[in-house]
């Protein structure tokens, strides 16, 4: 049985090394959900990867939405029609879909529905590493936090069980160190998926006018008393006690794991309070740990989400128990967790003997390696033509507002094609801004998938106001960096059947833009001239550089055979190094004073074979 | 035990982890395993962790390592400030340059450079687990050959033919020959290598 038909067809009491997103995959299919719906994000997207290969076969319906508002809408609308749905995505995902969800949670559900939230402490692939545990507080919703691919799996069918309970959305939350953590899982029972009532959602109550939304306003605070009812009892929140129970430790997610590898090689006498769902707190139980306890720790990454209100039931109950966290300092306020910095922060107030592990080396003399686009990338051709028109434009300084996906790695030397990158969308919105307020030139790059998650409106927006820049379309005709998903581009929707593909062409047309240019940048001569008559021009104007994802390409040309690789004729090299100092291809490296391509590496694109890249035409198909 | 391995995207180092985490479960020890790839698909830097026994967070404390794999050189050496002075250092004799030097018109390091770096660290070995891994019918084999090498040193808690079934069940079965070949050599390879510096 392969892999994904075990987590497909997997019986309970059988078990697997499972990713954590694999293991919630997982739990979709065991609690019976009907209804998923995403957009991919790391570090989420293997959620989604699964599914979209077994959603069919496990008679689910899987869409790769448009964005993740879109995304939390099509679950609504499933749950709101009695069936269960999950919508999940990476944390500033949920911005996009925070519209959506705080009125969600107004109206209610009628089947479960849970909202996942992978969150991203220490960035290691995102702009910020907000704390989604924020939202279960602005929304008014319950939340429910695993700390490992076991509890990601059992936790989901928990929280659907939960929001069934209480007629509202749950808020599920990983973090990288849990979607990532690969461990052994033991699978559950299977609930069949219901289609309980697929009739009409009801009338009157998903209808948030004013007069409707002030008393479901009520309604949510009464239903979030009988969430607290439920996080007082629920067996996902459990203690653990250590030695003589000193101690008290208050924790969730990977705050935990850290803390109990530390509590156990130090035996410290501890009593655990592990919250399983944090949201609402349980007052009473907290309360009762608080008594108990003289000094009390709160271990949690990110911001102090629950040391505040544990601080705060303290100071209601009037307990005087002696609380650590981070508002006093000793626990670190940024980036995530790990077993030594929960050491060194316990340190500080426990007697704790700590090893001394030495000077670290000094890594100083190590060249780096910062993220780089592949081999075969059209995003390099595109970025290496746009350079030199720029250059040959005599344009003296260019501002380049870039968005968010594979092509963001532009803003690394060679190349330093990222002035600004916020947020998916707002290469536009803000090139946009920056065409009305610079007397530079605006280039704005943005990605096929991210055109259609957030560009659209910002376009609309730059051709109605009179701005002017250039919008370089990156379509590489597929959602690249995530892992290659499909979008409304291509021709195979998330669960691998025919769909008619949106045109960027006809929408960059509607929205009004009067110059569109279509060019291959993997031919840079053309795409050169291209560049050089749109950077002409004083409105908005858009060039869609059309080429596929290099390792899309890879993976058909391996099959068929067809990958050529290309070599240096070294008595033709000049040694001018124009290919590694400015086209800087993982492929192409000096060695031993010449001009060297990995064969292994080399993806057979041939750019750098055009006399743009190597004017002595050294470099040709290796025999 | 605390595992680090370390490489570039394309060379397997994902996988390697996974064969490890397999092959201990096999040999009935508790496991959880970490994957950091960053934001590049391919050629840029990769880092995973696997932890075995009674811990919870997949995240290896610095200076904890007990061995590291290096897949690539100067990956390999990267992360060599997570392992303890007496780890077992595992670097593959592999190269893939940073396009960072290229653009500044310089070449890979000399080994020696790298050793300079990692001097403090006595159980620092280079292995030709990548020629070892071309032998055996496909270099990307070289994470397995390095593994039956760390077997042969003792430094896995698992042996041989928890590794194969591990194989068996993490590779396509048209990868498995050239990948159990490739371990048997990382075994051999292990007995008559010296350790380059002391």
């Amino acid at each position: 049985m392969g892999f994904l038909d075990k987590i497909l067809a997997g019986e309970q009491g059988e078990n697997m090394l499972m990713l954590g997103n694999e293991a919630v995959a997982r739990g979709v299919i065991e609690a019976g959900v009907g209804v998923a719906a995403t957009y991919p994000g790391t570090p989420s997207s293997e959620v989604g990867d699964v599914l979209s290969r077994v959603a069919e076969k496990a008679g689910i319906y899987f869409e790769l939405s448009v964005n993740e508002k879109v995304a939390v809408e099509v679950a609504y609308a499933a749950a709101i029609t009695g069936v269960r749905s999950f919508a999940f995505m990476k944390h500033v995902g949920v911005n996009v879909a925070s519209d959506v969800i705080m009125s969600a949670a107004y109206t209610g559900v009628r089947a479960g529905m849970v909202i996942m939230t992978a969150d991203d402490p220490s960035m290691f692939s995102s702009q910020n590493e907000q704390d989604n545990r924020h939202y279960a507080d602005l929304a008014h919703l319950p939340m429910v936090e695993p700390s490992n691919p076991q509890e990601a799996l059992q936790f989901l069918v928990s929280a659907f069980g939960i929001s069934e309970t209480l007629g509202i959305p749950v808020i599920f939350r990983t973090t990288t160190r849990v979607s990532h953590q690969r461990a052994r899982v033991s699978l559950g029972a299977k609930i069949p998926i219901t289609h309980a009532d697929r009739g009409h959602p009801g009338v009157g109550s998903y209808t948030t006018l004013p007069s409707v939304a002030r008393k479901l306003r009520a309604v949510l605070s009464e239903k979030m008393e009988k969430a607290m009812e439920i996080s007082e009892s629920t067996d996902l929140t459990r203690i653990e006690k250590h030695g003589d129970c000193r101690v008290g430790f208050i924790t969730a997610g990977e705050g935990y794991n850290c803390l109990y590898d530390v509590l156990m090689d130090h035996s410290i006498g501890s009593e655990v309070l592990k919250l399983g769902m944090t949201s609402p707190l349980p007052t009473a139980k907290i309360a009762s740990f608080l008594a108990r306890h003289e000094e009390v720790f709160v271990v949690e990454e990110l911001d102090p989400y629950l040391e505040g209100k544990v601080r705060g039931i303290a100071q209601l109950k009037s307990i005087p128990a002696r609380i650590y966290g981070k508002m006093d300092g000793i626990f670190p306020k940024e980036f995530e967790y790990s077993p030594d910095i929960v050491e060194a922060s316990l340190s500080k107030v426990l007697s704790m003997k700590l090893d001394k592990t030495g000077e670290p080396p000094n890594l100083e003399t190590l060249p780096p390696r910062p993220p780089v686009l592949c081999p075969g990338c059209p995003h390099r051709s595109t970025y290496y033509a746009v350079k030199r028109a720029v250059r040959m434009s005599g344009l003296k300084e260019v501002v380049y507002s870039s968005d968010i996906g594979c092509y963001t790695l532009g803003a690394y030397e060679p190349f330093n094609t990222a002035d600004v990158v916020l947020e998916m969308g707002s290469s536009i919105g803000i090139g946009a801004g920056l065409g009305k307020v610079t007397d530079r030139k605006v280039i704005s790059f943005i990605g096929d998938s991210t055109f259609f998650h957030s560009g659209i409106p910002p376009l609309i927006n730059a051709v109605r106001n009179g701005s002017r820049m250039t919008v370089v379309i990156m379509d590489n005709s597929t959602t690249a960096m995530t892992g290659q998903q499909t979008n409304p581009g291509l021709n195979l929707d998330g669960m691998g059947i025919p769909s008619d593909p949106v045109s960027i062409e006809s929408i960059v047309r509607s929205a009004g833009v009067k110059d569109i240019f279509v060019a291959d940048p993997y031919d840079l001569k053309n795409f050169l001239g291209v560049m050089l008559q749109s950077l002409k021009i004083d409105r908005v104007s858009v060039v869609i550089a059309r080429r596929e994802c290099a390792i899309l390409r890879d993976r058909e040309m391996r099959k068929n055979g067809k990958l050529a690789v290309y070599a240096v004729e070294q008595e033709k090299c000049g040694l001018c190094m124009n290919c590694v100092e400015n086209f800087s291809c993982p492929a192409i490296s000096i060695v031993e004073g010449r001009i060297t391509i990995d064969p292994e590496l080399c993806d057979g694109c041939g750019v750098c074979a055009e006399p743009m890249v190597c004017p002595f035409r050294a470099i040709r198909v290796a025999e | 035990m605390n595992i680090i391995l370390s490489g570039i995207g394309g060379q397997g180092v994902v996988t390697a982890g996974i064969i490890i985490s397999e092959a201990s479960s096999a040999a009935g020890v508790e496991v959880v395993m970490s994957e950091i790839h960053g934001m590049s698909q391919r050629g840029g830097s990769v880092m995973v962790e696997v932890r075995t026994g009674n811990v919870r967070s997949p995240v290896v404390p610095n200076g904890k390592a007990d061995l590291i794999l290096g897949i690539e050189e100067i990956e390999g050496i990267r992360v060599i400030g997570k392992a303890r002075r007496d780890a077992l250092v595992l670097i593959n004799r592999e190269t893939r340059s940073p396009v960072y030097l290229g653009i500044r018109r310089s070449e890979y390091p000399e080994e020696s450079e790298l050793l300079k770096i990692g001097q403090n660290f006595s159980r620092l070995q280079f292995v030709d687990a990548y020629e070892m891994a071309r032998k055996a019918g496909d270099g990307k084999a070289a994470g397995t050959a390095l593994i039956g090498y760390a077997i042969a040193e003792r430094a896995l808690p698992f042996g041989r033919s928890e590794t194969e079934r591990a194989l068996k069940i993490v590779l396509p079965s048209k990868a498995l020959q050239t990948n159990i070949n490739a371990l048997h050599m990382g075994m051999e390879a292990s007995n008559g290598t010296k350790t380059l510096v002391s």
